[in-house]
């Protein structure tokens, strides 16, 4: 890590609303290594990505790719430094009226003047990369929500990019279509030297496969460190998150009046 | 990206039958003619009172349409409408020069019309002329009136 | 009180920023030159917009110009004007009943599916992605959709006419016995093209533009959850509907009304 971060977000602020959702957020992204964010549910981190992505604007502070600031820019030179970057949502996001040939070469046909025979090789070479080659004629409503995400890893390195941002890639995902993504997403950070931003709740498939971790809360990173690091640490809120012990710092309970009070008192429907 | 020729086929006949039903409404429900104005010859008739005659009436001999009407003004000189008249250009140099033209009602309450009947003068009409012996359109109003009025006096 | 007056300044922001939203909108997504995948997006746009509303709008316009000379027949005989029936059905649909009633079928079969199928994309992330990919969805997945639309529903709008004129004339001069060289002898005389075809036509083509900038805008707009494609949806007719009954009256008075 003696280069500089690829990736800095400094001080951002956000909110949604009236709801604060980022209160002053510092990030510093590696070249070529996989960090991940991590953080309980309903803490911003799909936002963070989106605002890493250019697609909102945070209300302070700015976030910089290679130097350059990605809310600074015009529309134009956005679209350009987004053909830099991949992002892998969620639920896939593939075009559901495209096949899934068409959905890799999607990328390549609409940035490069490239032949028909030569989008025909990078498409094949990026499904055989995920082991979908033979799935290429399938429609997206086809494929299993597995297969969907690794499509849709295909279709996010196309272009080769530099960054790569995984929005949750392990959710929701049966034990073995886990252990593939968790795979592919490290063999393609080490065979391509891409920089790669996994945000995620997933805890034990994140640390297996991240250099660096930062673990956000209440709109603020809480902790950072290696996964070994942030293993031991003896923060109780980290320790609580890291562990998925399910009481701790983060209460179990929703705020309320307490128990006894409540369920002896007669005022009110409720 | 993979083309349908289906498809492609599809919206090319709709867009075809859009146009299609275009010329179709043009032609057939507003009686439109493309006719190059070489075809016809011109008319002139003056009328003491048109009724509701319109532009692009129907011009007919026995029934026969052979012709529309192409403009209806007011001649400031007499005070009454000037009707002028497009008809084919067969009937040019036929119809005598003592022809007369007549505004027909067909049926009681439908459009109004001109209808052409020949005379019996050797000499001819010919693009320009005006058409001497006309007779106006039958007001229902003043067919009342007459009515009344002779009907008061018998 | 003043709390009520309040809510109404509330609101009525509300609908200006949505008015200025659709309008950006809009702007974004019909200006520009269209690339040759644009034209094959619109082509395919067309065949969903169009070619697949065919059927329903060539079918309410075949029966709605029998009923019209069924209805006008029995009405215009006790005058002993059933001459006129050809005028009557040809300038009630061509001014009237072929723009609002296309329009109004067009919302509810195509411009419903355009909402629906714009909301799906949002819902399952695909214009987001589409915009990482650094393709912008308004010009990619919006734009064929809007142009589809403007020149899908003039077409379907003549369908509508000459249909309805052919069932005016199948009920009746084929079965009501009216003569037929007074049915189409009265329609050509009375029908003019500019001022009742060409009319109409601009009808459509407001109708056009209202409906589907309804539709599409309503479509990107939403919440992206089940419920708000579900809510946008509904919107889309009732607005669309309504904006075409009140347009309707509005351009009827202007073109026929001697307002002008």
């Amino acid at each position: 890590m003696s280069d500089t971060p690829f990736v800095v977000v400094e001080g951002l602020h956000f909110s949604r609303g009236d709801k604060e959702i980022f209160r002053g957020v510092d990030l510093q992204i590696p070249h070529g290594k996989i960090t991940a964010i991590m953080g309980p549910s309903g803490t911003g981190k799909t936002t963070l990505l989106k605002l890493i992505g250019g697609q909102l604007t945070p209300d302070a502070g700015r976030v910089l790719i290679d130097g350059e600031d990605v809310h600074r820019q015009s529309r134009k030179a956005l679209f350009a430094m987004r053909r830099r970057m991949g992002m892998l949502f969620q639920s896939g996001a593939l075009f559901s009226d495209l096949d899934v040939f068409e959905n890799v070469a999607f990328p390549l046909r609409v940035h490069t003047d490239l032949p028909a025979s030569m989008i025909r090789d990078l498409v094949l070479m990026k499904l055989e990369a995920v082991g979908l080659r033979g799935a290429r004629e399938l429609m997206p409503a086809e494929l299993s929500g597995g297969m969907a995400r690794r499509v849709a890893l295909a279709r996010a390195i196309a272009l080769d990019p530099e960054l790569i941002l995984y929005d949750e890639p392990f959710v929701g995902q049966d034990p073995i279509s886990m252990g593939v993504l968790v795979q592919l997403t490290k063999r393609l950070n080490e065979a391509l030297g891409l920089t790669s931003v996994v945000v995620s709740h997933d805890i034990k498939e994140t640390l297996t496969i991240a250099d660096y971790v930062y673990v956000i809360s209440d709109g603020r990173v809480m902790a950072q460190g290696t996964p070994q690091g942030l293993d031991v640490d003896q923060d109780p809120r980290v320790s609580q998150f890291v562990h998925g012990e399910p009481d701790g710092p983060v209460p179990f309970h929703y705020p309320a009046v307490d128990f006894f009070t409540d369920i002896l008192s007669t005022g009110g429907r409720r | 990206m993979k083309r349908s020729k289906m498809m492609e086929l599809g919206v090319g006949l709709f867009m075809l039958a859009g146009v299609l039903g275009l010329v179709f409404l043009g032609l057939r429900v507003s009686g439109l003619t493309f006719t190059a104005p070489a075809d016809t010859f011109r008319l002139e008739a003056n009328f003491a009172n048109i009724g509701s005659l319109k532009p692009r009436a129907r011009v007919t001999m026995a029934g026969v349409t052979v012709g529309r009407v192409a403009a209806i003004e007011l001649d400031t000189d007499w005070y009454d409408a000037r009707v002028v008249l497009e008809l084919d250009s067969e009937l040019e140099g036929r119809l005598s020069r003592d022809t007369t033209a007549a505004i027909l009602t067909a049926g009681l309450l439908g459009e109004q019309y001109i209808g052409l009947s020949v005379g019996g003068d050797p000499e001819t009409l010919a693009d320009g002329d005006t058409i001497r012996d006309t007779q106006s359109a039958v007001v229902l109003e003043e067919l009342i009136q007459q009515f009344v009025s002779n009907m008061v006096s018998d | 009180m003043i709390e009520r007056v309040t809510i109404l300044g509330r609101r009525g922001c509300e609908l200006l920023e949505a008015l200025g939203r659709a309008g950006v909108f809009l702007f974004l997504s019909a200006v520009g030159i269209p690339s040759r995948e644009g034209w094959y997006l619109w082509l395919r746009q067309m065949h969903f917009v169009g070619v697949l509303s065919l059927a329903i709008v060539l079918v309410s316009g075949l029966f709605i110009g029998m009923v019209l000379a069924l209805q006008g027949y029995t009405l215009l005989v006790d005058f002993g004007a059933e001459q006129a029936l050809g005028q009557m059905v040809a300038l009630s649909l061509l001014r009237e009943l072929a723009p609002v009633v296309a329009a109004l079928l067009f919302a509810g079969r195509a411009g419903s599916a355009l909402t629906a199928e714009i909301g799906l994309m949002k819902a399952t992330e695909q214009l987001t992605s589409m915009e990482m990919i650094g393709v912008d969805p308004l010009r990619r997945v919006v734009a064929p959709r809007l142009w589809a639309g403007f020149v899908a529903l003039p077409l379907l709008t003549i369908g509508f006419s000459v249909v309805g004129v052919y069932g005016g004339y199948l009920v009746g001069v084929e079965w009501l016995g009216v003569f037929e060289g007074s049915y189409w002898g009265n329609m050509q005389a009375s029908v003019d093209f500019i001022g009742d075809v060409g009319n109409g036509m601009v009808k459509s083509l407001v109708f056009a533009l209202v409906v589907t900038w309804i539709a599409v805008f309503q479509g990107y707009d939403l919440i992206p959850t089940s419920e708000g494609i579900s809510r946008a949806t509904t919107r889309t007719v009732v607005y669309s509907s309504l904006a075409v009954l009140g347009l309707d009256f509005v351009l009827t008075a202007v073109m026929f009304g001697g307002l002008n």
